[in-house]
């Protein structure tokens, strides 16, 4: 015989999850699948994918740059290991060893620079060629700045994603007790 | 026109300097997703809250966008002195 008491409203589990933690900080949004809210996780990666895309595809990979653009990389690198792929392909496949490096050269680290717009890049040894088409093209300009900030910007609210994942709320609406 | 036929997707910049500032758009569009996914208390508000979050970045960009080039154009030549 069903009973005619209404069910207490469950209480969101708002416990510390480091396994959400981790994988927060793995794939934007999976921290959230982890801990059950598929949606929310799937909603909050499609934000941080937007805003990262959005940049790469406005600036170029030439946005992502651990060497030449380092305090904005900090900011990327909090998408997750999806930042440090782009950047390790865009120091390893895209750019060229820099014959005639200018300034600083620090020790045991090969000089890199963009390809010049009438350079190609060797393959095996990634030193430019005279009279090819570059693997990429810098960008500049106002294109560039809004390119870093989209990917920063990404990786910022994707901290918000990890700390929510991690230390999740209960989510009262505003102006309740 | 023959900029956009050359560009090669994620490898070069995207060739909109004249509409640069359409990328407002995707930008505030990016940052009320995200937000909102992890702030809403129920789901179902979500797309609402995340159009008016959107909306109103959108304006606010546009109205110091608009305060900005009235101060420069009209209001310091007014009290610069010449």
């Amino acid at each position: 015989m069903p009973s005619n008491t209404p069910t207490p409203p469950t209480e969101p589990d708002v416990d510390f999850h480091i396994a959400a933690l981790l994988a927060a900080a793995v794939l934007p949004g999976l921290g959230h699948v982890v801990r059950g809210e598929r949606v929310r996780g799937v909603l909050a990666f499609a934000g941080v994918m937007l805003l990262f895309l959005t940049g790469l595809v406005a600036g170029g990979i030439d946005v992502v740059d651990r060497r030449e653009d380092k305090f904005w990389f900090i900011g990327q690198a909090c998408v997750g290991p999806l930042a440090f792929g782009i950047d390790w392909y865009h120091q390893n496949h895209l750019k060229v060893v820099d014959p005639n490096p200018k300034g600083l050269v620090i020790k045991g680290r090969t000089p890199l620079r963009s390809a010049y717009p009438n350079e190609g890049r060797d393959r095996t040894t990634g030193l430019p060629v005279g009279g090819g088409t570059p693997p990429n093209i810098k960008s500049i300009g106002k294109i560039n700045e809004i390119g870093m900030l989209a990917c920063t910007l990404a990786g910022m609210l994707n901290v918000i994603v990890i700390i929510d994942a991690g230390f999740p709320t209960r989510r009262k609406p505003r102006g309740a007790a | 026109m023959f900029g956009i036929l050359a560009w090669r997707p994620l490898l070069d910049p995207l060739p909109i300097d004249d509409v640069w500032y359409l990328l407002l758009i995707p930008i505030a569009l990016g940052i009320a997703m995200a937000y909102k996914a992890v702030r809403v208390p129920n789901i179902q508000d979500y797309p609402k809250q995340v159009a008016v979050m959107a909306t109103q970045t959108i304006l606010a960009i546009v109205g110091l966008a608009v305060g900005a080039y009235l101060l420069i154009e009209v209001v310091l030549p007014i009290i610069a002195p010449k």
